[in-house]
Order: C-alpha cells, then structure tokens, then sequence
C-alpha cells in the first residue's frame, strides 16, 4: 500500500498551490458573506471543515494505487448512477433545482463526483485498449459519458452535466483520437446548435445566452448579472478595493458572489494584481498536473489524470471568464476557491488521483 | 507497458494541451488588464453609480413673526412618498403596487408618474405629500421586504398656519411651476416648494432655505448602509412682520361675527406698518402646504364668492360718503371754501339743469364743513366739489393715496380710479361734463378705490398728509440675530394746513361721537366714557343704479349695498388707521361694527387692559 518512499514524490509544490488557492477562496467568502447589517456569517467555517474532509478524501485517494481504483471504477461507475437516481426521485430541492442528497454536516451533490468517477471509468476504459480508438470505442466511451450527463442534465442541472464532456473529450484525444473525427464532432456541435436552440433549451437559458450577445437589451434582468460582473472586476482596477471593501460584492449587486461570482469579487477587492496571481496559481496547477500525465509510467494513468483535470480546466476558464462578464451567466462555480462542500470533497479527491500518479510513477 | 509509439503520441498531445491552455489563460490575463486597468475609470463610475446616492434634505422655510415675536407661520414634519426610477425594474409594478399599498388610485399614480417621465431618474417624483402614518408604514413594511425598493419616504418640512387667519396676507406655498423653473427665479428646479401668493410670493427667496444633500451607501435592494457625507439643510430666513396678531384676529373675529365678505386693512398711520390685513372670503392656506388636492383646488377656483381673490388689494368699489374727506381736503387746501363755508341743504340741489338728491329728504338745513361730514350731506359737498373742479378734487384724492397702487408688498395689487378729463378723453374718448364732477364730489360716478388704498387714505389724513406705504416687513433674521427693515419711503409727501385738516378730523370726529352714523366705532373706558377720540366715516355705496336694481327686479344676485368705515384714533395724535369693507353690508355703520372692536382691541392692550372676548357683532340690515 503505502510506501513510505512514495511519500518523497507527493508532488509538494502543486498540493502547495491547491492549497494556496482554496485558502483565497476562503478569505473571498469571508469578504462577501461578512455583512456588517447583518450577523457574521459562518459561510467560511463550512468552507474550512470542506476543505479539511476534502484533504481527507485526498489521503484516501493517494493511500492506494489509482489502479486499484480503475479496477474497481465499473463499482463506482454504478454506484455513482445509483446515487444520481437516487436524486432524481429522492433528492432535496433547493433554488429550483433537485440535486442534493441532505446529510447531517452538509448536502452531498452527487453531480460533483460524477466528473471523478466518470474519469476513472473511462481511463479504464480506453487505457485497456492501444492505438487509436475506434468508432465503436468512442461510442461506448460516449455512451458511458452521456448516462450521467444526462442524469444530471434532468436535475437540472446544464452547467455540472456539461464538465462531463470535456472528460471524454480529453481522453479520447489522449488516447489518439484522430483529428478528423474531433473536427467532425466539432462540426456537429455546431449544427446540433440551432435545433438544441429550438427544442432543447429552456427559456431562461436562452434568453442569459440572448443577452449575453447584447446584455443591454435586458439590463434590469438576466443582462443584468453580466453587466454587474464587468462593473465588479472593472472597478477593481490595478490594486483592488481592498479586503471586504468591495461595494459590489459586499452590497449584493452582484448575486452569489461567495459562489459563482467568487473570482469578481477578488478581482473588485484585491484588483489585477490578485487576478494575476489567481490566474498564476491556477495555470500552474493545471500545467504542473499536465506534467503528472506526462510522467506517468502507464496510458491508464496519463488517461486519468487528463480525465480528472478536464473538467477542472474547463470549469476554471469558464468561471473565470464569466466572473469578468465575458461569457452567458451559467451556474458553474469555479474549482477550489467558489463555496461548496461537494464541490471542494470532490476536486481535492480527483486531485489526489492526479497526486497518485505521479508519485507512483516509478512503481511497478 | 505504454508502448513507445503511445508515449510519443501522448507526450506530443499532451505539449499541444500544454501550449492551448497558457495561450487561453494569456487571453484571459490580458481581458482583465483590459477591463481593470485600460476601462477601470468607466467601470468604478459605474460602480459608484450604483451603490451611492444622494438624498436630498429639504430646507424648512422661514418662520413668519408678529411684531411682538409671536408665530405666525411655522413648519411641521410631513411626509411624502415618491418614487425614485434610477433602479426601478418595471414601473408599471411599481405603480401598481404602490397604489395598492397606499389605497391610491393607480391611474392618478400614473398621471404624476407621466407628468415627471422626462426628469432625470434619479430625481425622486413625489406621489404623495403629507402622507399618513398608516401609508408610511405600509410603505417601509414593504421597504423591508424588498418589494418596493425604488420607493422612498422622504421627510419633508412643511409650512403649517397655526390659526386660519390673515390667509392673503400670508398667501400660500405649492410646488414650482414649469414657468417659475423657466423663469429661472434664483435657481429654482421642479419639486421645489415656493410661494404662490401673499407674503410667501413676495419674500420667498428669503423664506426658501438652501436645501441640504446627504450622499448614503445603499445596497442593490436600495437600503441604506451608511452615510458618506451629509450637507446640513439652511433654514430660511425668519420674517418679522409689522402684523399685531391680536389686531388680526380682532379683525377676523369681527367678520366671522357679522358673516359678511368684504375686505380690512388696519396701518399705523406715521410709517405705514401693516397692523391687520384680510379679505374675505378666506382660504385654508393649509390645504395647499402639502399640495392641494383637485377637489379642494376645483371649488376654490370655482366659487363665486372668489375666495383665492384678495379683496383688500384687488377688489376696486365705489367709495360712496367716504370719499368726501378728499373733496374737502382739495377745496380747503385749493383755497375754495373755509372751514366756516356754509351751504343750505333742502333735500336736493339743481347743477347744470340736473337735480341732484341729499340721502336726507327733507333736506340737513344750514351747515358748515364740520357738521357737513358729520351728516354727511350731499348737497354740502356738490356744492363745494362744484367749486372746486375736478381737477383739483383729482390731484388731492391721489395725493391722499386714492386711485393709485399703494405699493403694498403683496403680489398683483390693482389700481383703483379717481377719473379726470385727461383719463376720461385717454380712456372714453370723451369730454368730461362737468355734471360729473357734482357725482364725483360725493364718490359716485367713475370713482373706484381699493381698500388698501382706502387704508393709506385714511392714513394720510391722520399724519397731516404723508402718503405712507403700506408694508409687512419689520425686520428680518438670516440666523444672526434680527436686523430691522427701514419702512419704505412715503408716496408723496404734502403737508395739509394743520388748521383745515383740524376741521376734517373734528367732522369726522363727530361722526362716531356726535349725531353721525359711525357711533358704532365709539369705544368706551372701563369707566364706559368714550375714550382714544375714535374718529371716521362710513359710506355706503350703491353696487347698482336705483334704476338698474328697478329693471332687474327680483334676482338672486345680492343686490344690497357695499359699507365703507375709514378711521382713524386718537382724532389729534392718531396711532392707528384703516378701513373695513363689507361687500353687500347694506351700511357702512356695519362695518364700523368691526371698526369698533378692531380699535377696541388695539387701545386694549395698548393701555394695559385686557382684551375685550370675541364679539357678538349684529348687523343692521333695514336699508
């Protein structure tokens, strides 16, 4: 199990980013939930106790081989659809929505695991192979992506459902995906746009699309988020507001600042210069996991960590390109640093995947 | 395991990712450069814009004194309700539920909402003054929840009259109008409350305070967080009038007494102060310091009666008797007649082949000046005002203030007429006949005069002929303490030989303390002997020819005669003058009714008595 030899190749430098990162989160929902007219909120506490159940989670993920995991990750695949069924008849509804499953310290959102076990399992999946995978191994990859997808879709909950693609997406390619059919695949995204237009969106998903082309057109109501997160991050400037001195946040002109909105609020508060050294972090934690599934001793291994960072990479660009008002208003909260307890469990146990595979990398 | 052909595929992949993601996250570093450093003076503008505001602190305007310090206009706190667009995300619910919670009409909302649309946003647009406390309430209830976040109440000060009286005196403040915000008076914008009439017109730059500002934090549901800064409103400048509350109240407790309309004005006579003023019908200015309502508005205007009409200052009547003190000042002062001129009196007299009638048939007999004014005989005065030439009975009816604006600092005062051939060849395109001159001498004909001017008439010939201007202001207080406001010049200034006018005042002496018809002004000491040499003259003019009241027989229209008392106290050294005009008051011994307690109330308390109660005055009212 655990070597103690392994304990010298923990990648230190990127658990230290991690946790740099989660650390301004903290201080960021302390900033927005800390309204002087009303009680001091715990918001942050919760955050914390997350944090250390997340750094637990990571422990249990670095304690066994991943592939230990992978062999199981047919049980956890099921398991996971169990949960998400689970949900959808049984689960807590909140804000519209039915996605938690009420537990007694917090409410699990069995959406954020998706993108982990969904990972593991199609790692496995494509890491068993060799040469470039095939149209019926795509298909079933795609079909093992779309189960869950579509679960979740059915919450509703669009924005989690949609970080399962990049999942596939990035292992397909990994695994020698040709091109052409990436191209392809594109192409029929882009046509399957105006009939999902049609038939597949809800209203108010389109009209956040609708005014995010002209957020003017609906100033008071959906462009107005957008027009407030530009406001928020452009009134930052180059040194920021200060510390809980953000009138955008603090005022609540900006909604769900300590969740959605977490990264405008840093930009108002701490200006360019945070934003700088946010962004920093980040890249460097995605290109430092980058390197994790370059060094990995098997496929299965590159495959995963890819997998687990897809989701994460495409979470933090959308996020963060939303937090500055230049991307539709979508409920995707931003990785390691938004308020969320299923969230934060759920990415520092895939980023203990990440750690997994580069400090087994010299195993047999 | 991996073979090598996959580790090159995979490390090549991977490179590419690599190289995708630091360009991605290159783009977004440079967006948020862009944002926050190249566009940052924009967006912190807005920012600004959005959490902070600034909320007007109206100024309470001037308290209005007495001449002995006591109020007479004051402020209250009221306050209103309106609605501030800046935020406002659907007007229509906002109206709609405003309405709702205030028990207002939605379509009445929507007109005031309409009237103010092109105003900036962030102006608020009042849509309810003076608002009860169970709307402000109702109103902050739904404050709380959010619901009605672009509703503000607003504390406004607002003018208050503790008691109904002197109401065109004092006038009445209401909202700017479009063409006072065009006029750019001072720099008034719209909201502002000014005053629309009386003394409020007149001073109001001094009565309007600098209104204060306050800049507050608010949050995106528009409640306040904190104050940024806060300008302190300056309150308006504090009047002091010339105005004797208790001469007022003694004037309008005459006139609620006897029940008729009519007009008073009550002057010391060496400077001019305004001791009493009114006109009647009267108005609540209190209905119009918190806007005044259509209904109130529609009946005010739509009144015959004209109650918004001030009569002292705007009301021209023939003066009828009162007019003859003019008649013989000019015959006397021109040299015509003495004092000892006599004239026989049978009943009527004949001039240009026109009989003229006395009001007494049997005619008064033999009389000289005194006992002329005192019977007040017709024939005396043709005779004399015959003599005399219009001219000159012109020139001294104007020296003495009649026929001209008394300069009085009230809005839109009138002139009245003492017509000369000049006027009459200007206006009629006519010669004078000098038939009229004999209707003239007796104040009918063309003659019109004001009561204010009647006021400065009698004022005049109390001084010995100084043309004293009617004026309220005594003093003025900007905050540092009260600086006294030099009465205006006299109009004109020609001393009355102190011999002739002595036989004017005698007359009109006698006719409140001898045979005359002004005995109901006498005033009495403790001691019930007359006192203070109360001296006057009633008239009583026609409102229509005998022959027109014979024409249009039987009618509703009040057909009955209008009453004049001028007077003035003591006869040798007079400290009080002034008229009452009682419209349709059948005899000017009706007015000297309110004469009476008018002068019964200043001698009061002047001499250190108490103040005789509210009258229960009884009008005469066999013609």
């Amino acid at each position: 199990m655990f070597e103690r030899r392994l304990y010298y190749h923990i990648d230190w430098a990127l658990l230290l980013a991690i946790l740099a990162l989660c650390g301004l989160g903290v201080a960021m929902i302390y900033s927005t939930t800390s309204d002087p007219t009303r009680a001091v909120s715990r918001m942050y506490i919760t955050q914390l106790y997350a944090i250390c159940l997340g750094l637990v989670a990571m422990v249990v993920m670095l304690t066994f081989d991943y592939r230990t995991f992978t062999d199981k990750s047919h049980l956890i695949y099921i398991g996971l659809l169990a949960l998400l069924l689970y949900v959808m008849f049984f689960g807590m509804v909140q804000m519209g929505a039915r996605r938690w499953i009420p537990l007694k310290v917090f409410n699990l959102q069995p959406s954020e695991f998706a993108k982990v076990g969904v990972a593991l399992v199609l790692a496995k999946f494509f890491g068993e192979n060799r040469g470039s995978p095939s149209w019926t191994d795509l298909a079933i990859g795609g079909a093992l992506t779309m189960l869950p997808f579509f679960l979740i879709v059915k919450e509703p909950d669009l924005g989690t459902a949609v970080t399962l693609l990049p999942v596939f997406l990035a292992i397909a390619y990994l695994a020698g995906m040709k091109m052409r059919i990436l191209g392809i695949l594109a192409l029929c995204g882009i046509l399957a746009a105006p009939i999902a237009w049609r038939f597949a969106l809800k209203d108010y998903q389109k009209s956040r699309i609708s005014t995010f082309l002209d957020p003017s057109q609906d100033a008071k109501g959906a462009g107005y988020q957008q027009i407030q997160a530009r406001i928020t991050v452009g009134s930052g400037g180059t040194s920021g507001k200060g510390f809980t001195k953000g009138t955008q946040g603090q005022l609540r002109f900006l909604p769900v600042a300590h969740n959605d909105f977490i990264f405008s609020v840093l930009a108002e508060e701490q200006g360019f210069a945070g934003v700088l050294v946010a962004l920093g972090l980040y890249l460097f934690v995605i290109l430092r996991a980058l390197e994790a599934a370059r060094l990995a001793k098997d496929r299965l291994g590159s495959y995963l960590v890819l997998g687990v960072l897809a989701s994460f990479t495409f979470q933090v660009i959308y996020n963060i390109t939303m937090s500055a008002g230049l991307a539709p208003v979508k409920g995707l909260t931003l990785p390691l640093m938004s308020y969320g307890g299923s969230s934060m469990i759920a990415t520092l146990a895939g980023f203990g995947l990440i750690l997994n595979v580069r400090m087994r990398r010299f195993t047999n | 395991m991996a073979s090598v052909e996959d580790r090159r595929r995979i490390t090549i992949r991977l490179t590419i990712l690599q190289y995708l993601i630091t360009v991605v996250f290159s783009v977004l570093a440079v967006s948020f450069w862009v944002l926050q450093v190249v566009q940052h003076a924009k967006f912190e503008e807005m920012a600004e814009n959005n959490h902070q505001r600034t909320l007007a602190l109206r100024a309470p305007r001037g308290l209005v004194l007495d001449r002995d310090g006591k109020v007479l206009v004051e402020n209250r706190q009221s306050y209103s309700i309106s609605i501030v667009r800046e935020h406002t995300k659907d007007l229509n619910r906002t109206i709609r539920l405003l309405a709702a919670v205030l028990g207002i009409d939605e379509a009445g909302v929507r007109t005031i909402v309409d009237r103010h649309r092109r105003e900036p946003t962030y102006r608020p647009i009042t849509i309810v003054q003076d608002a009860t406390l169970a709307q402000v309430s109702a109103v902050r209830a739904r404050r709380l929840d959010f619901e009605l976040p672009d509703v503000v109440v607003e504390q406004v000060p607002t003018r208050r009259y503790p008691e109904t009286i002197g109401a065109h005196l004092f006038g009445y403040v209401g909202e700017v109008n479009d063409a006072q915000v065009a006029g750019g008076e001072g720099g008034l914008k719209s909201g502002d409350i000014v005053g629309q009439s009386g003394i409020e017109k007149v001073y109001n730059a001094m009565l309007m305070g600098q209104d204060g500002a306050k800049r507050v934090v608010v949050n995106s549901v528009g409640r306040e967080i904190r104050t940024l800064e806060e300008e302190q409103p300056t309150e308006g400048k504090r009047l002091q009038l010339t105005v004797d509350i208790d001469v007022q109240k003694a004037i309008e407790d005459g006139f609620d007494s006897l029940g008729f309309n009519g007009a008073a004005v009550v002057l010391d006579p060496n400077n001019g102060d305004v001791l009493g003023f009114t006109s009647r019908p009267a108005y609540d200015p209190n209905a119009f310091a918190a806007g005044i309502d259509r209904v109130t508005w529609a009946s005010l205007t739509s009144d015959e009666d004209r109650p918004l009409n001030d009569r002292a200052i705007q009301g021209r009547y023939s003066p009828g008797s009162t007019f003859k003190m003019a008649v013989a000042t000019a015959a006397l002062q021109e040299g015509v007649i003495t004092p000892d001129f006599k004239v026989h009196c049978v009943g009527s007299a004949t001039f240009y082949g026109r009989p003229f009638k006395c009001w007494k048939k049997g005619g008064h007999g033999t009389m000289d000046l005194r006992h002329a004014i005192e019977q007040s005989c017709n024939v005396y005065f043709y005779t004399i005002g015959n003599m005399t030439g219009i001219d000159k009975i012109h020139k001294w009816a104007t020296l003495l203030g009649l026929g001209e604006k008394s300069g009085i600092d009230l809005p839109n005062e009138v002139q009245g007429l003492v017509p000369s051939p000049e006027w009459k060849l200007q206006y009629r395109k006519e010669k004078w006949y000098a038939g009229e001159t004999v209707s003239v001498s007796i104040g009918q004909g063309s003659v019109s005069v004001t009561p204010v001017s009647m006021a400065v008439y009698a004022a005049t010939l109390a001084n010995g002929g100084t043309r004293v201007t009617p004026h309220l202001l005594k003093a003025v207080d900007d905050g540092s303490g009260w600086k006294p406001v030099p009465p205006p010049a006299p109009r004109s200034r020609e001393p009355i030989d102190p011999v002739k006018l002595q036989a004017i005042r005698d007359g009109l002496w006698m006719v409140v303390n001898q045979a005359g018809t002004g005995h109901n002004a006498l005033i009495k000491g403790p001691d019930g002997k007359p006192i203070h040499d109360v001296s006057g003259k009633t008239g009583t003019a026609q409102v229509i020819s005998n022959q027109g009241k014979e024409r249009a027989g039987k009618t509703d229209k009040d057909l009955r005669d209008n009453g004049w008392f001028v007077f003035f106290a003591p006869r040798d050294n007079p400290q009080i003058a002034g008229v009452v005009f009682l419209e349709h008051g059948v005899h000017g011994s009706n007015a000297a009714l309110v004469a009476h307690h008018v002068l019964d109330t200043f001698f009061a308390k002047k001499d250190g008595r108490p103040l005789p109660p509210r009258p229960e005055l009884k009008a005469n009212l066999v013609p």
